[in-house]
């Protein structure tokens, strides 16, 4: 919640949200007609694809769309495939859309389902053939990379973005699991020495005792829950030319890995902080897939033309096009913003009043960095204004007295800047 | 059948205090008004004369000038008003309308827009126009001499002259609380100290005006005038009198603080702030201006860039694109 006191000496203070129920409940929704799925992977020739409009689904199963292909989804429901389509997420990310039309399937009676056979030995090859996508995605890439220097996995525990508490109620109702999934990933890595942690925020060090790692204590301020603040606070910067020795996993991912483990069935359940118009939260329980229409028809809550449906916090998440779009495997939360709440960005100059720097978390000259960001000068924002050093939180641009859409810029120049990377690596 | 309701899609976050850059200007106009009120009072229509033709031009300039550039209008902003309004606070109120307009012709267009308009000014449109006009003109600028026609129930001399020319001597006829209440004659916005200071006092509290920019300021002139005084109280006036005499407190409230023109990171802001004052006294008591605070303002503006890159390391956990 915002803490805006009349003193403007301080920048106003922005409170991550608690749960404060002993024993807090979540509402199970359940999709209605079909559910979409997202494949992490640009759509190629629909004639190659080993999926097709028609093709069963079984609850549970693992859905590759073109042969050789490392990018999958896994399938809460029963269905048949409806369509293939392909998609495009911010910064022009290309993914594939699996909708499925929910239904019977025929019981062929045949393979039994494969994940239950290798959910007996928990391993590396396990977690990234069939549990990349559960709720939380979990990003195992560097973890099973070997010559990636991981020296600390960071549970996260405490939520990034404010008004989301889906972490937190994972922490204070699925301790088994988390305690599950730490014992798997254990297993999984004890080839290499890697220290488990877990950050909570500070009322919950007591309740996260049960899983069996470390507590660190995380400050109820915002930014200090984001994944890098907690890891500048616990590990420490990397020396230079270092790369990162820290992995962040979410406690629901974890506790989703310790879940498939236990039952040797892929869970599918998302866990959700709903948050209305009129700023209530309600804890939902929904498949990966189901549209947020299904969502919104089971809290009750309406939108109209002009609206906003964001995806995950209000200063880091995702505002979606359409109330088909579905939940995704890191869906911490739906936030509902009415026409008349929404504040739009201007196309004003920087006054250089400096609320801005006032707030960086990492001390970033903003005000400096949005004079090359306008001017296109992306590298020069690099080297002389700490591009670098941004952590993408989003205060700067929730302060900004010209109302600069300066989050989306120091996004763009970053995408910018990967992109001349990666041409340079490929031309060396 | 896909859904056809139009959502609104923006990038993050999507959530923003509210502020802005008019409701700033706006509550700084507001927060001057009761210094301008007693100007009012004090000096009557020609005041009154003064700031409308002062405030107006400036918002005509703004226009015209963003018409020639085929920029967006922006007088509804409110900076080109405040601008407008500062300026004639500083003004004798029987400034000649060209000396105004001539004015604010130089304060909005050489010293805001040509750089490319709010935001890009290395001065202080307001302090660049008034230096110009006492370089051109002193004459119209001389508050002894502009306000000779008026009766006032007090001594009415412009004391920052009175200090420079008579000594120290002079300025028994000033008192701190006679001061603070408007009995000095001065530019019509600068002279009703406690109007000034409440102003102030708001604006630093709702976080329009950078508190560490104001106290260093003040705290400067006060140490600097302090040390002058000690050294040698016969020609030099003590720290009371500079601080609440001239435009010690319309500068430090609201002519150093501009945006633009100032740094934003706190030991900055300290060393601009303090330089300001420092200066402010120096070209007092020995300069050849009888009031050092345009001047001053002028050259910590021209130092801010360099000071406002002392500043904290920024954190980074892994170097990425270095
Ligand atoms: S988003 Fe803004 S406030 Fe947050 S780290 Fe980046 S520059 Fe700093
Ligand atoms: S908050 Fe916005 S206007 Fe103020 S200095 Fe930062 S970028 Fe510029």
């Amino acid at each position: 919640m915002i803490n805006s006191s009349i003193f403007g000496i301080a920048p106003p203070k922005l409170a991550y949200e608690t749960i404060d129920e002993e024993s807090p409940k979540s509402v199970q929704a359940s999709p209605k007609e079909k559910i979409t799925l997202f494949i992490e992977e640009a759509m190629e020739k629909a004639s190659d694809a080993l999926i097709k409009t028609g093709t069963p689904v079984r609850a549970g199963q693992k859905l590759t769309v073109y042969p050789g292909s490392k990018a999958y989804a896994v399938s809460p429901v029963s269905g048949e495939v409806e369509s293939i389509t392909p998609f495009t997420g911010i910064m022009e990310k290309q993914k594939t859309a699996l909708t499925i039309r929910i239904g019977e399937v025929q019981d062929d009676g045949g393979d039994a389902d494969p994940f239950e056979e290798v959910a007996k030995s928990p391993s590396m090859q396990v977690l990234l053939d069939y549990l990349a996508t559960v709720p939380g995605k979990p990003d195992f890439s560097r973890l099973a990379d070997d010559a990636e220097p991981i020296k600390t996995l960071l549970i996260l525990g405490a939520d990034s973005d404010l008004l989301t508490v889906t972490n937190q109620f994972v922490i204070k109702t699925a301790g088994d699991a988390i305690k599950n999934g730490v014992n798997a990933l254990q297993k999984a890595t004890s080839k290499r020495n890697i220290n488990f942690l877990m950050a909570v925020p500070n009322h919950l060090i007591q309740v996260s005792g049960t899983a069996g790692v470390s507590a660190k204590g995380v400050s109820s301020v915002f930014p200090m829950a984001h994944p890098e603040m907690i890891a500048l606070s616990v590990v420490g910067a990397e020396p230079a030319g270092k790369k990162d020795s820290v992995v962040f996993l979410s406690a629901e991912a974890v506790a989703s890995i310790g879940r498939a483990f236990k039952d040797g069935r892929i869970p599918g359940d998302k866990q959700i902080t709903f948050v209305g118009k009129d700023g209530s939260k309600k804890l939902v329980t929904a498949p990966v897939g189901t549209h947020v229409k299904d969502i919104l028809e089971k809290v009750g809550a309406t939108v109209k033309d002009g609206d906003r449906i964001i995806f995950g916090g209000p200063m880091t998440g995702v505002s979606i096009y359409s109330i088909d779009h579905p939940v995704e495997p890191d869906t911490d939360a739906i936030i509902l913003q009415d026409k008349s709440q929404i504040v739009p960005s201007e196309d004003l100059a920087c006054i250089n009043c400096g609320q801005c720097v006032r707030v960086c978390p990492t001390h970033v000259p903003v005000n400096e960095l949005v004079r090359y960001l306008d001017a296109g000068e992306y590298e020069q924002a690099a080297e002389r204004a700490e591009l670098d050093a941004c952590i993408e939180c989003g205060y700067c641009t929730y302060v900004c007295e010209s109302r600069i859409p300066i989050f989306q810029h120091i996004r763009l120049a970053k995408y910018a800047l990967e992109r001349i990377k990666a041409a340079e690596e490929n031309n060396a | 059948m896909p859904n056809r309701m139009k959502l609104t899609v923006s990038h993050a976050p999507f959530w923003h205090t509210g502020s802005s850059t008019s409701v700033k200007y706006y509550h700084i106009i507001g927060a001057a008004m009761l210094a301008v009120l007693f100007g009012l009072y004090q000096y009557g229509i020609p005041a009154l004369a003064v700031l409308t033709m002062s405030v107006g031009s400036a918002m005509l300039w703004e226009s015209l000038f963003n018409y020639l550039a085929k920029r967006p209008n922006t007088i509804q902003d409110g900076n080109a008003a405040l601008i407008g309004l500062l300026f004639a606070m500083l003004l004798p109120a029987v400034t000649p309308w060209w000396v105004v307009v001539t004015g604010t012709f130089v304060a909005i267009v050489i010293g805001k827009q040509i750089y490319g308009g709010l935001g890009a000014n290395p001065f202080n449109p307001v302090i660049v126009a008034y230096a110009m006009l006492l370089i051109s003109w002193p004459v119209y600028l001389d508050f002894n001499a502009a306000l000779v026609d008026y009766n006032f129930a007090f001594d009415p001399f412009y004391p920052m002259a009175a200090a420079k020319f008579q000594g120290a001597e002079m300025v028994e006829h000033f008192t701190i609380s006679g001061m603070l209440m408007g009995q000095q004659v001065g530019g019509i916005g600068t002279g009703f100290g406690l109007g000034l200071i409440i102003g102030g006092a708001y604006l630093i509290a709702r976080g329009f005006v950078r508190w560490e920019i104001t106290i260093s300021f003040l705290a400067g002139i006060f140490v600097t005038a302090l040390l002058y005084n000690m050294s040698n109280p016969e020609v030099y006036a003590g720290p009371g009198f500079h601080l609440f005499s001239g435009m010690s407190l319309i500068g430090a409230i609201f002519l150093a603080t501009e945006d633009s023109s100032s740094p934003v990171n706190f030991v900055p802001m300290l060393i601009y702030g303090a330089l300001g004052g420092i200066l402010t006294v120096l070209i007092r008591n020995i300069g050849v201006h009888v009031d050092g605070v345009i001047f001053a303002v002028l050259i910590i503006s021209l130092v801010n860039p360099i000071v406002d890159k002392i500043r904290p390391k920024a954190k980074r956990r892994v170097m990425n694109y270095a």
